[in-house]
């Protein structure tokens, strides 16, 4: 390859390079700085709400089990229906309770983990769901199948694919990068940016890989469920059957078994099983879903239990997925970072931050470039014409 | 791009380059446009503004009364080779709760208890069903809400489809139109 | 929102509700085919498969005819009965999919 043309291929490689965010940047922006704060939802709901921090009464208190939880529930307020409770995977998180009013409002409580205590209910305004809302399909509502959003801002996992490869292309040898770091702070805006761009881009290139593959799978998951292409081994669990939900001569509804019975079974039949949510039954004949985080801390390991005989009566353990659903099944906690506790989150938040600034400085660069370019331009042959698309098309010659 | 500039632009192109950077705009309008929505819809899930978009009101069953809604007032939803859907919530009576073992939805009456349609889940305040309409419903067509209680027994009532859902029969309408 | 509602609720307890309510609701479509039988296929809207669901073929005076339960490849093909009929795909009280005989038609 003669060295004009190797000249040539770089050049539209940088050309590629610029342009794969360009006419979007504010979008791609924006995408970028939510799933930055959805990251960290939990933990800044936990800075602006006392109700679900989960203060410890004494050293020695321990964490209540999921029946004295209910119970609490039950004794504080006696009509409450509750559907779900949840311990948090960190211990500074209140339990969080899904329950009905009898008006047929549906909070979620906010239930101290030592004492019991409702603590509150969550607001109707939840920073939470709408930050993942806005970043994971820009709020338009699903009404038939996935959101046409969802199919927007996955998409953009490719573009940013083919940014880290084209970057990494362009900035040749960036192994050096990592050797000899440069921020030049005083040779004007241009250069600093620049030098940023590069800088950040180097350290994040395993999160932009991580972030623009997950990114282009919720792209593919959209794509299977809207036609109806599954590619779940999950057993569907059928409701319990008619004969096996006992009779009652009384007229009253039957006994069931309570939760620490449930989770005391399905531990000793499923070794390796640890429970951090409870699904209640929405009906008599529906199981107790009870499961949480395994050994593989992607994943989740769950139990339906008859409430009636405390049998297990179908499970879902990391054993069981087939080595397809090991690698789809990863992609959403990679994605968000919230399979580890708070440090993960950190560093997730951090480069989703780092991120953010890539698209920013990008455009800076871009920006000043082409307002150079285009005074050059402008000085060899002043064409009234073109001025209004002249800093459109003078890009190529930065 | 600076081979583009030597050949004269298409109007296209001009467009394209006139316009490009305002898609950033429509793009950030969107979530503005649908936030509205997204809190309606949120405050629906939620149960801050009631059963549902469409209230039809309490119904009694033998013995027993269900406050029944739609979730929303408007057609049928699709779900690929499994047809088309309509989610309905229901509430118990209070003093019923203890007594109810489960409560089905069908179109038409139910040949048996076996075959009583949709079940309904969720808590006795606030549960629901997501009932199937095929496209050769009747217009006259009546749902049946079938009550089975822990005693063994069973009850049923019925009423219009037209009055449980007048955005399905407006949607049969057209899809007899078709 | 039916089947798997326990999926649905992780589902919400993970994204942080106002989730996608994906369904995934039983179907069952029934055609006929040479010799005078009916194939019938069971299945979850999401492309889950069916295996070991009961699929009973009864007639309209109540009695079962044909009393089944679909293969590995979630179906079932039974002959024709005479008369009239339904065909019931039954996943569990409130998980069902009717089918009537005049909606199978003729090969």
């Amino acid at each position: 390859m003669s060295q004009k043309q190797k000249k040539s291929n770089s050049r539209l490689w940088f050309l590629v390079h610029s342009w794969l965010a360009l006419p979007i940047w504010f979008f791609v922006l924006i995408v970028s700085f939510t799933g930055t704060l959805a990251v960290v939802s939990q933990e800044i709901v936990w800075l602006a709400n006392p109700d679900v921090r989960a203060s410890k009464p004494s050293d020695d208190a321990v964490p209540l089990s999921f029946q004295q939880t209910l119970e609490a529930i039950h004794k504080a307020q006696p009509q409450v229906a509750v559907d779900f409770i949840s311990k948090p995977d960190e211990s500074h998180f209140a339990y969080e309770a899904s329950v009905t009013y009898p008006d047929g409002r549906s909070p979620t409580l906010y239930i101290n983990p030592y004492t019991g205590v409702i603590q509150g209910e969550s607001p109707s305004f939840n920073f939470q769901a709408f930050t993942r809302a806005l970043h994971g399909w820009w709020l338009v509502p699903f009404t038939n199948g996935y959101s046409w959003g969802w199919y927007l801002v996955s998409l953009l996992g490719l573009p940013m694919l083919a940014s880290l490869v084209t970057g990494l292309v362009v900035y040749k040898k960036f192994w050096k990068g990592f050797l000899r770091p440069t921020l030049r702070v005083s040779h004007g805006p241009r250069i600093f940016w620049g030098d940023l761009h590069r800088l950040s881009g180097i350290w994040s290139i395993w999160f932009i890989a991580v972030i623009s593959i997950t990114g282009t799978w919720f792209l593919i998951q959209a794509i299977l469920a809207d036609n109806h292409v599954t590619l779940s081994t999950e057993p569907i669990v059928p409701v319990i059957s008619r004969e096996d939900v006992p009779r009652t001569p009384n007229g009253e509804p039957a006994q069931r078994i309570d939760l620490d019975e449930a989770e005391r079974v399905a531990i000793q039949q499923l070794p390796g099983l640890e429970v951090s949510f409870i699904t209640l039954p929405g009906s008599a004949y529906n199981h107790l879903y009870l499961g949480g985080r395994g050994w593989y801390p992607l994943m989740f390991q769950t139990a339906n239990i008859n409430p009636y005989n405390g049998k297990v009566e179908a499970k879902f353990l990391v054993s069981d997925r087939s080595a397809t659903e090991i690698v789809t099944e990863s992609m959403r906690p990679l994605h968000t970072g919230d399979f580890g506790g708070i440090w993960i989150k950190l560093i997730w938040a951090f480069f989703g931050l780092v991120l953010t600034l890539m698209v920013l400085s990008g455009l800076l660069i871009w920006t000043k470039r082409t307002a150079q370019a285009t005074a050059a331009a402008l000085k060899r042959k002043p064409r009234a014409k073109l001025s209004a698309s002249a800093d459109t098309t003078t890009e190529a010659s930065a | 791009m600076s081979k583009a500039a030597a050949v004269p632009p298409s109007p296209l192109s001009r467009l394209w380059h006139k316009w490009r950077f305002h898609l950033n705009i429509l793009l950030v309008l969107i979530p503005l446009g649908f936030m509205p929505k997204y809190f309606h819809d949120a405050s629906l899930f939620r149960g801050d503004s009631g059963l549902g978009e469409h209230e039809i009101g309490e119904i009694a069953v033998g013995p027993w009364t269900l406050q029944l809604a739609e979730l929303r007032d408007d057609a049928p939803r699709a779900d690929g080779p499994a047809g088309h859907f309509k989610l309905f919530n229901a509430a118990l009576c209070s003093t019923c709760i203890n007594e109810v073992k489960a409560v089905y939805l069908r179109i038409g009456k139910p040949r048996s208890l076996r075959a009583a349609g949709v079940l309904f889940s969720g808590t006795p305040y606030r549960m629901s069903a997501n009932l199937p309409i095929p496209t050769n419903t009747r217009s006259d067509a009546q749902i049946w809400i079938t009550i089975e209680g822990w005693d063994g027994s069973m009850q049923q009532s019925a009423i219009p489809l037209a009055k449980a859902s007048p955005a399905t029969i407006a949607w049969l309408q057209q899809q007899g139109g078709k | 929102m039916t089947f798997k509602a326990c999926r649905l609720a992780l589902a919400i307890a993970l994204l942080g509700a106002a989730a996608p309510a994906l369904a995934h609701n039983p179907m069952c479509q029934c055609e006929p085919i040479a010799g005078e039988q009916i194939k019938c296929t069971g299945g979850f809207s999401d492309g889950s498969g069916a295996p070991g669901v009961t699929l009973d073929v009864v007639g309209y005076n109540e009695e079962i005819l044909v009393p089944g339960k679909l293969g590995e490849d979630s179906s079932l093909t039974f002959k024709r009965p005479e008369g009239e009929f339904y065909v019931l795909f039954d996943a569990g009280p409130g998980h069902v999919v009717e089918i009537d005989y005049a909606d199978i038609g003729e090969p």
